[in-house]
C-alpha cells in the first residue's frame, strides 16, 4: 500500500506525516519532525490513538485534542490543528 | 553567593555525552552547567526519524544518536569547532521559568550576552534560536523531568554548511516562512562573524562569566557523582543501540 506524505510547518517546527489508509480509516501512521512536545512520550499515544480513526479532518483533530487534554501536552508553537494539517495533507495528497 | 556545579567534558563521543546528559537530569546533584564539544556526529531530535531526516548512506563516517529532547538535528563536522552546553536546573519560576519559551529565553540570554560581549547584534528568536543579524548561530533544545529542566544547545564557531546539506534531507518548506532564500543565508558562526578564529577556551570563559552574572551564582568545577556515573552506565547502551537511533 502507498504511504502518503504530508508536510506542514508550525511555528514550533516541521511536522512530517506518513499515512496509509484502509476503508476510509487511518491504518498506519508515522510522524517525524523537529518540533517540541512535552511529555515527549505522549506523541506515541497520539500516533497509537490515530490508528483506526476516520480519515477526516474533524475526527483527526478531535482525537489529537483529546490526547492533548488527557496527557497535559505542551508543545510551544505547535497546536493540535498543526498535526491535523500535516496529516490531512498526507491524506489529501 | 550560591554555588552551582560546573563541568567541562571537552571533546566527547556524543553517545557517552547524551548518557551523561540524561544522568545529570535524572540524578539529584543540584543545578549544573556543563560544556562539551562533540566529535564528528549527528544527534537526532526525539521526534525525528533517521531515514527521513538523513541521507543514511552518506552518513557512514558519522556517529549517530538521538537525544531525549525534541527539536532538529545537531550536526557536528570534523572541524569540531562548536561549544555545546547543558543546563540542569530546578524550575523555580525565577531563574528557571515554568513557561517554556520564557525559560529558553532566560538560558539563551547567556549566549546573547556572550555574543554582545563580542559586539555582535545578537537576539533571541522564539522558540529556541539565538541569531546574529537574524542568522541562526545557536540552536537549543529543552526537556523537563520531575520539576527540573535540561537544556542543551550549541554555539557554532565554525560550520561546514555544504557537508550538512550533503548528509541531510532538508525540505525547503522548513525555511520558507522565515523569508530566507536558502539555508546558506539562514545560518552563521562566530569565526565568520568576527573574521578571525578566537580561542575556544577564551570563549568558554566568557560564557561562564555571563552565566554567573545572569544567574547570580558562582560556578564551581566539579565532576559526576558516583550515582550519576552508575546511571550513565545504565543509560549508555540505549544511546549506542540501533533500536533507539533508527526507531
Amino acid at each position: 500500500m502507498d504511504v502518503k506524505q504530508g508536510i506542514h510547518k508550525s511555528k514550533g517546527g516541521l511536522i512530517r506525516s506518513f499515512v496509509t489508509t484502509e476503508n476510509g480509516k487511518i491504518k498506519e501512521i508515522n510522524i517525524s519532525g523537529d518540533f517540541f512536545l512535552f511529555p515527549e512520550e505522549a506523541l506515541f499515544k497520539i500516533v497509537q490513538e490515530l490508528k483506526g480513526t476516520k480519515a477526516e479532518r474533524k475526527e483527526v483533530e478531535r482525537k489529537i485534542a483529546e490526547i492533548y487534554d488527557l496527557e497535559n501536552i505542551q508543545s510551544p508553537g505547535t497546536l493540535p490543528s498543526d498535526f491535523t494539517e500535516s496529516i490531512m495533507k498526507a491524506l489529501e495528497g | 553567593m550560591e554555588e552551582w556545579r560546573f563541568i567541562d567534558f571537552r571533546l566527547v563521543d556524543i553517545r557517552d555525552m547524551m548518557a551523561m546528559d540524561e544522568a545529570i537530569l535524572k540524578s539529584d546533584e543540584g543545578n549544573t552547567f556543563f560544556f562539551w564539544t562533540p566529535k564528528k556526529s549527528i544527534i537526532l531530535g526525539f521526534f525525528q526519524k533517521a531515514d527521513i531526516e538523513l541521507d543514511i548512506p552518506k552518513c557512514k563516517d558519522y556517529t549517530i544518536t538521538r537525544r531525549i529532547s525534541g527539536g532538529g538535528i545537531a550536526f557536528s563536522d570534523e572541524r569540531c569547532r562548536q561549544i555545546n552546553y547543558g543546563v540542569v536546573g530546578t524550575i523555580d519560576n525565577e531563574l528557571f521559568p515554568m513557561d517554556i519559551i520564557g525559560s529558553y529565553k532566560q538560558i539563551c540570554g547567556v549566549l546573547i550576552d556572550t555574543l554582545l560581549h563580542y559586539k555582535l547584534n545578537a537576539a533571541f528568536r522564539p522558540i529556541n534560536d539565538v541569531v546574529v543579524d537574524n542568522k541562526k548561530i545557536s540552536g537549543n533544545a529543552q526537556t523537563r523531568w520531575e520539576g527540573k529542566l535540561l537544556q542543551n544547545g550549541t554555539l557554532l564557531l565554525d560550520f561546514d554548511i555544504e557537508e550538512m546539506l550533503r548528509i541531510s534531507n532538508i525540505p525547503k518548506e522548513k525555511f520558507l516562512d522565515k523569508k530566507i532564500a536558502s539555508v546558506r543565508e539562514g545560518l552563521t558562526w562566530l569565526d565568520r562573524e568576527l573574521g578571525e578564529q578566537r580561542d575556544m577556551e577564551e570563549i568558554k570563559n566568557v560564557i561562564k562569566e555571563k552565566f554567573e552574572e545572569r544567574f547570580h551564582v558562582g560556578l564551581k568545577s566539579g565532576t559526576l557523582s558516583e550515582k550519576e556515573k552508575e546511571l550513565t552506565n545504565t543509560l549508555s547502551p540505549k544511546y549506542y543501540s540501533h533500536e533507539w537511533v533508527y526507531r
